[in-house]
């Protein structure tokens, strides 16, 4: 099943590829022009997601308790982080990072606390010091 | 003998102060990343790019940088194979079957110390082979037009296709897929915005060191905390790797003839060092198994996969520079380097900048030396390190990622780019669809595009160009016929009709 989900969005996109490509038309001397090569990839992955959605794979195990609240805790990181690096400061979101994805991998709050002060500051004397390149600080130690 | 010229000037290149520090300080980190489970070369490499390019490094030095890291690697996927039964990275997988009944029986020195010159024999073998191999395909590749290049850019897809993966269907999309993604932004040709929904961040595309940072090393994170075993039983302490003369001499034969199969695993394109050292053992356990041993700990198949994932390592580097085709997953990253150092490889590299190639090469015969002395007398601190627990590397990982990504464009934008790669990385890997083809295809479409269309132009307009020299028509007969063996494999080994086997098909399928 998970075959024939994938390989219907591939061939959605193929479709949308091929349909989109064709806006771009210019009338240059160049014979190819931007639209054929996107066709011409276009055009085997639609026929591939077709056989994916003709002959899927057996579904592999998505979800894997309790390993799965880590993982979305994980991507939540992933994700804040970028939000959060600018406004904070490198040492101060680093450390906050650090110290959920250190806590999801089982450490305890000693050992997670402890890990990211040492991962972030080492990471902020190492690059902004060491290798000359700008990190932003934050307001906090700024 | 100009190659001896070639390879004095390129010592003379590769002893500068500045580039023997960087291959210590590469072999050093590789053998870490190697020997770290959890930290394959591939995804090692595409953390450390980020920073060979942030710190502005000539072009010659950050490629011996990142080489020396990958070489080194190679060395250091053994030593948790052997200690730990768990391999280091891929390649070092079949290096468990031998290794670790070895060092259970108390002779973890020896394995050590035979994997390890096997290591050097292999890499030394496949740096010879480079040296000697890579000028010849550079000779025949000064021939090829637009048209030619096209060809042999469908043949690396294909074989990619057919060596890779289970079902030579889904590699095929992953190729396609990474395709469709380096379409993404303005056409270089006619700036024309493609699939960038007006966004101007796309306009540049997607940064192919964000995307491969994102696809490998991000979802290898995700991958591992399904996946980790709460607790690692603790390696034992071994301080050094020793072995008598006479073990090391039995199994000379086999790392000689596990560099030969490595080598050429390796030039293949798509193959890599895991293939290497599958091939290496498979076939020395044919050869010279006496007794069934091989299983329970017979030192030559220690040797063989460490010889052979060495050697491949070093044949991968023969396309990758030869014809700016990647011959493995690492490769294409260091490809990606190099793209982004504004060097393009292929037959004019070797003309225009033969500093910088055989600076390369030399400095691969430097590295291997200096891998060789790091892993015997100096195994214990490697051996120490496979007791870091997973809570204070993982996060260390991910965060050197988020930096090394943002110091190259200081923009958050790239690290949302990376994390949704990471993402999607982890539901293709899930899909069993191989990543390796989708940064390929990434990181080559731009150039296969523009050789199609270079070739278009020359022809105002008339396909028949692509089948008009023999070259092509070469290669085309050559991916059809990789076509058919990689389709009749895969329909042979698949039953027609379905069979629910979901139970065997685990969460550990990659």
């Amino acid at each position: 099943m998970s075959d024939r989900i994938a390989g219907a969005i591939f061939l959605a996109l193929a479709v949308w590829c091929w349909i989109a490509a064709g806006e771009y038309a210019v009338d240059f001397s160049d014979p190819a022009g931007p639209a054929l090569f996107p066709r011409m990839v276009a055009l085997p992955l639609g026929l591939l997601s077709l056989f994916l959605i003709i002959r899927p794979d057996p579904d592999p195990g998505w979800i894997r308790w309790p390993q799965v609240a880590g993982q979305i805790a994980t991507i939540a990181v992933l994700f804040v982080y970028p939000a959060l690096l600018e406004p904070a400061g490198f040492p101060l979101a680093t450390m906050l990072a650090t110290v959920v994805l250190a806590k999801i991998l089982g450490a305890s709050w000693l050992q997670a606390v402890l890990g990211s002060i040492v991962v972030s500051f080492g990471l902020f004397i190492l690059f902004d010091w060491g290798f000359g390149l700008p990190l932003p600080i934050g307001s906090i130690f700024g | 003998m100009e190659t001896v010229g070639f390879l004095l000037n390129g010592f003379q290149e590769a002893l500068t102060p500045l580039n023997i520090f960087l291959a210590l300080v590469g072999c050093f980190i590789g053998t870490i990343i190697g020997a770290l489970p959890g930290i394959g070369p591939v995804n090692g490499v595409a953390i450390l790019i980020p920073l060979a390019f942030t710190l502005q490094l000539p072009a010659g030095s950050a490629l011996i940088l990142m080489s020396c890291v990958y070489y080194g690697c190679m060395y250091g996927g053994r030593i948790s194979s052997i200690m730990l039964n768990i391999p280091g990275d891929e390649p070092a997988m079949m290096t468990c079957l031998d290794g670790y009944p070895m060092a259970k029986s108390g002779k973890a020195p020896e394995a050590l110390a035979i994997s390890g010159i096997a290591s050097f024999v292999g890499g030394a073998t496949s740096t010879v082979g480079l040296m000697l191999f890579a000028p010849i395909l550079v000779q025949f590749a000064i021939h090829f037009g637009p048209a030619e290049y096209f060809s042999l850019y469908v043949l690396a897809f294909v074989t990619i296709g057919g060596v890779t993966g289970s079902n030579p269907a889904k590699t095929l999309l992953a190729a396609t897929i990474g395709l469709m993604l380096g379409t993404v932004g303005l056409d270089p040709q006619s700036g024309v915005a493609r699939f960038t929904f007006g966004d101007i961040h796309l306009y540049d595309g997607f940064q192919p060191i964000v995307a491969i940072v994102g696809l490998f090393a991000i979802s290898e994170v995700l991958v591992l905390l399904e996946t980790h075993h709460s607790e690692r039983t603790g390696a034992l302490p071994v301080n050094r790797a020793f072995a008598r003369w006479a073990d090391i001499k039995g199994t000379f034969g086999t790392m000689i003839r596990g560099s030969g199969v490595g080598f050429i695993a390796g030039v293949l394109p798509g193959a890599g060092a895991s293939l290497g050292s599958f091939l290496a053992y498979t076939i020395e356990r044919r050869i010279s198994d006496e007794g069934n041993t091989f299983g329970t700990g017979n030192p030559k198949g220690v040797a063989a996969p460490e010889a052979g994932n060495n050697a491949a390592a070093g044949g991968a580097l023969v396309p990758m520079l030869a014809l700016g085709v990647p011959g493995s997953g690492t490769t294409a990253v260091l490809l990606a380097l190099l793209i982004s150092l504004n060097i393009t490889p292929g037959p004019l590299l070797f003309q225009d900048q033969p500093q910088l190639v055989w600076g390369l090469i030399a400095s691969l015969f430097m590295a291997n030396v200096f891998l060789l002395l790091l892993n015997l007398p100096l195994v214990g601190v490697f051996t120490r390190m496979l007791s870091i627990p997973l809570w204070a590397l993982m996060p260390f990982v991910v965060m050197i990622s988020f930096v090394g990504v943002y110091s190259i464009s200081h923009s958050t934008f790239d690290l949302v780019v990376m994390a949704a790669f990471g993402i999607f990385g982890f539901i293709l890997r899930k899909l069993d669809i191989a990543l390796v083809p989708v940064v390929l295809g990434l990181l080559l479409g731009s150039a296969m595009e523009a050789n199609m269309r270079r070739a278009l132009a020359i022809s105002a307009g008339d396909p028949w160009i692509f089948v008009s020299s023999s070259i092509s028509i070469g290669l085309y007969v050559a991916t059809a016929l990789f076509l058919v063996a990689a389709i009749y494999m895969a329909v042979s080994n698949r039953p027609l009709i379905d069979k629910p086997n979901e139970d065997e098909k685990g969460l550990n399928a990659d």
